[in-house]
Parts: C-alpha cells; structure tokens; sequence
C-alpha cells in the first residue's frame, strides 16, 4: 500500500472505531489460530508420524 | 457443567429480552393511541423519519419533528443524538410524550440496507424526505 | 498476521511444516495472509464512503463475511454431524469436523459482535439493543457456547459424539430465525442487502467487491482454520486414549505385585 492510501486511511472519520474493529478482528482470530498451532505441535511430538492422517 | 449453568442462564435472559423487547420494538408515529401497546401514556419507543428543517439545537437541547405516514410528532432531546443522525433518515426515539411533544432520552438512527457511494455533488434534495415516499 | 504467524516452522531451518500442518495448509496460510491484506486495501482504502453512513460503512466488510462465515461453519456441524449419527461406521472423524466448525464458527460470531455494536455506536449511536436481530443472534451464539460445554462434559469419545451429535442438528434451525429476524419483526438492524430473495442488491460495485473480498478472505481463514483444528482434536483424542491404556496397565501391574 502506498503512503498517500495510509495516510487517507489513518485521516478518515472515527478512525479509531474503523481501524479498531479491524484490528480486534485480527486480533481475535490470530490469536485462536495461534493457539490451535501450538497446541497441535506440542501434541504432535507426543504421537508418532505413522498415526497422524495428513501426513 | 459451571458453564453449561452459565448459558442456561443467559439463554433465559435472552429469550426473556426477547418477548419483553424485541417482539414489539417500536410503535410508528401513526400508530400512537391507536396500535396496542402504543397508548400515549406509558413509555414509547417511536419510530418516525426526522422531517427536512425541523432540527434545531438551542443550549444543549435538540428538537426536531419525526413523521410516519403522514402523522407527525415533535421531539425534545437533551443533548445532540449520536450516530449518522440527521435529516431525512427514520430513527426510533425512546421517550414519554408529555403536552404533545416527545421527551426522548435515547435516538437511535436506522440505516437502511441499500449502500450507496458518498457524492459530493448532490445538489438535488433527498429524495427520501418527499412526502409519500417513506 | 505474517506467515510465520500463521504456519510452521522456521523456514530457514526445516522445510517441512510441522504439527499439524501440510505443504496444502501451508500453502492456504499463505492465501488466506494475501487476501486479508487485500480485504484490508479494498476495504479501508479503495473503497468509497457511503451517502448516509460515511466511513463507518468499511466495518461492513468484517462484521457481514464473518457472520456469513459462522453460519456455514454452524451448517458445516450439523452435517458433520449427521454423518455421524446416521454414518454406518460411526466414524469419529465426523465428530472432530464437527466440533472444530463449532468452535471456529463461534470466534467468527465472536469477532461479529465485537465489530458490529461498534458499527452500532458510530450509525444507530447505540453500541447495542435488544432487537429482533441482535437478540436473536446472542441466542445463537449461547446456543454454540453451550453446545462446546456439552462436548467437554466427559464419557466416552462416541458418548461425546452422539450427545453433540444431537444437539448439532437442532441447534442449525436457529440460522433461518436470525437471518429473517429482520423481515418477521420490527428491528434497528437493517434487512439484507445480499442474502435476498428478490435478488435486488443495491449496493455501489466497490463496495460489493470489498465486501466479496472479505468473503474470499474469511473462507480460506475457515478451511485453514478447520484443517488444523480438527487434527489437533484427533491428537488430543488420541492422547486421551494413550493416557487411559497406560493407567490401565500401571493399574494391572500393580495388582500382579500385590498377588504374590
């Protein structure tokens, strides 16, 4: 994205509520998907390859 | 089991919120005194399209008219209603009608489903505050 | 997100993806990064403001593809969770599909309400009310919370199933009563402008390609999502299982030393 398209964005009305939604949209669903991939590396080191279907 | 318990709970205050509420969320401003539920003595909750040039702030205090269906009632707030507020677009005022007029303590402004791209050229005025058009 | 945020392993030193991942899921991780950035482009940038709403209309492009996407992951369940209960094989697979829709449809529905009493509070000027819609669609949501209590409340993984199962497909009917919450009651949300029976959209193209975007986005976000999450619920099974075979043998040797 280029400077003048960020600029125009960090500028608009009630930036704060628009970036924030989309922040907390971010937010929420990169720290779900981040605990489902720890959770599953932590797990998968307790099974051996041959059990785990996607492989 | 704790949180089981706790959606039980929630779900009887939603569905409780719902027959007490939503069921029956606004009266139009032509139905008032004569829809059930809508009598001009208890607290209403009305709908009506903010009419063109009848907003007016005076210290604090907004009036302006609401009309639905060729029915009209004026409106007192105290302070300025938050949201896209402003002419022509249907809001719902909770309130008591005292001597004719509303006094609402809570606006909130409907938007409709249809999107349109500001213009900063629009000259014509909103078709939307036409009469019979609502 | 970066994609090292959102898949395995440090590419420097392994090229295999690890856990739970794939080279397909990797390869969708990065889909899914490039699409949210181009929802954020569309949707906070080439996008134009509304007539009426102004800029606050951009928190459409999160708040509709999200609700959108809990919905078809709440279908998703249902399904799943039919061909586990009229499957011949009783196949857990089915379960695990199921729960992890589940959970994911509900961090979407999550993320909806969030975004959307905050596009209440800058339009309606009310973060929230209880109306046809919003009340409709909180029953929803404790409707899922609960359904993710019942599959924790123990007994077997098909006693888990069977009761989730069940509840799976009951809970699904509640979708038509949100979606036309809005035609059968008076509300302040508005009615659909895409999801229509009369298929008149009115809506500026750009907008509607923003909102498209989001769509894409948040869908590639759930297959994702939905691939990790039910192999992690496999492992966990798995490991339940392994802990309980264990306790039994630790169990039957103790009781041989005991006996003489």
């Amino acid at each position: 994205m280029s400077a003048a398209i960020v600029g125009a964005i960090v500028e608009m009305d009630d930036a704060g509520f628009i970036i924030g939604s989309y922040v907390l949209t971010f937010a929420t669903v990169g720290l779900f998907a981040w605990r489902t991939l720890r959770r599953g590396r932590r797990l998968a080191e307790q099974v051996p390859d041959e059990e785990k279907y996607w492989l | 089991m704790l949180v089981l318990g706790g959606v039980l709970v929630a779900g009887g205050v939603i569905v409780t919120q719902f027959l007490g509420s939503a069921v029956d969320y606004y009266c139009n401003v032509d139905e008032i005194g004569t829809r059930s539920g809508c009598d001009d003595d208890r607290r209403l909750r009305v709908q009506g399209t903010v009419e063109a040039d009848s907003v007016e702030l005076d210290r604090g205090t907004t009036t302006f008219v609401i009309t639905f269906n060729g029915a009209e009632l004026p409106v007192r707030y105290e302070g300025e209603p938050g949201g896209i507020f402003k002419e022509c677009l249907p809001v719902v005022v909770h309130g008591q009608i005292v001597d004719g007029t509303l006094e609402g303590d809570r606006v909130e402004v409907k938007h409709s489903e249809e999107y349109e791209a500001a213009n900063e050229d629009r000259l014509e005025p909103d078709p939307r505050c036409e009469p019979g058009t609502v | 997100m970066t994609t090292t945020d959102l898949d395995a392993g440090t590419p420097a030193r392994t090229s295999a993806p690890r856990g739970t991942g794939t080279r397909a899921t990797r390869v969708l991780g990065i889909a899914t990064v490039v699409a949210m950035a181009w929802l954020v482009a569309f949707g906070l940038g080439f996008s134009p403001a509304d007539r009426d709403q102004e800029e606050s209309v951009r928190i459409l492009y999160v708040h509709v593809p999200t609700i959108w996407i809990a919905y078809l992951a709440f279908v998703v369940t249902a399904i799943s969770s039919g061909c586990y209960l009229f499957g011949r094989k009783k196949s857990l697979g089915f379960d695990r599909v199921a729960g992890a829709s589940a959970e994911i449809g509900v961090v979407f529905m999550a993320v909806t309400l969030i975004v959307g009493a905050l596009w209440g509070r800058l339009t309606w000027g009310v973060f929230w009310q209880w109306d046809a819609r919003l009340t409709t669609t909180a029953l929803l949501f404790v409707t899922y919370i609960g359904y993710l209590a019942v599959r924790r409340l123990g007994g077997s993984h098909h006693q888990r199933a069977k009761r989730s199962a069940v509840l799976g497909l009951l809970a699904v009917l509640e979708i038509p009563l949100v979606h036309w919450s809005v035609r059968l009651w008076r509300s302040l949300h508005q009615e659909a402008t895409v999801l229509r029976t009369d298929g008149d959209i009115s809506m500026d193209g750009l907008m509607l390609f923003s909102l498209f975007v989001g769509v894409i986005a948040f869908t590639l976000l759930y297959v994702w999502l939905l691939l990790h999450r039910s192999r992690t619920m496999f492992l966990e099974d798995l490991i339940e299982d392994r802990g309980l075979d264990q306790a039994l043998a630790a169990r039957r040797a103790e009781a041989e030393e005991v006996r003489p």
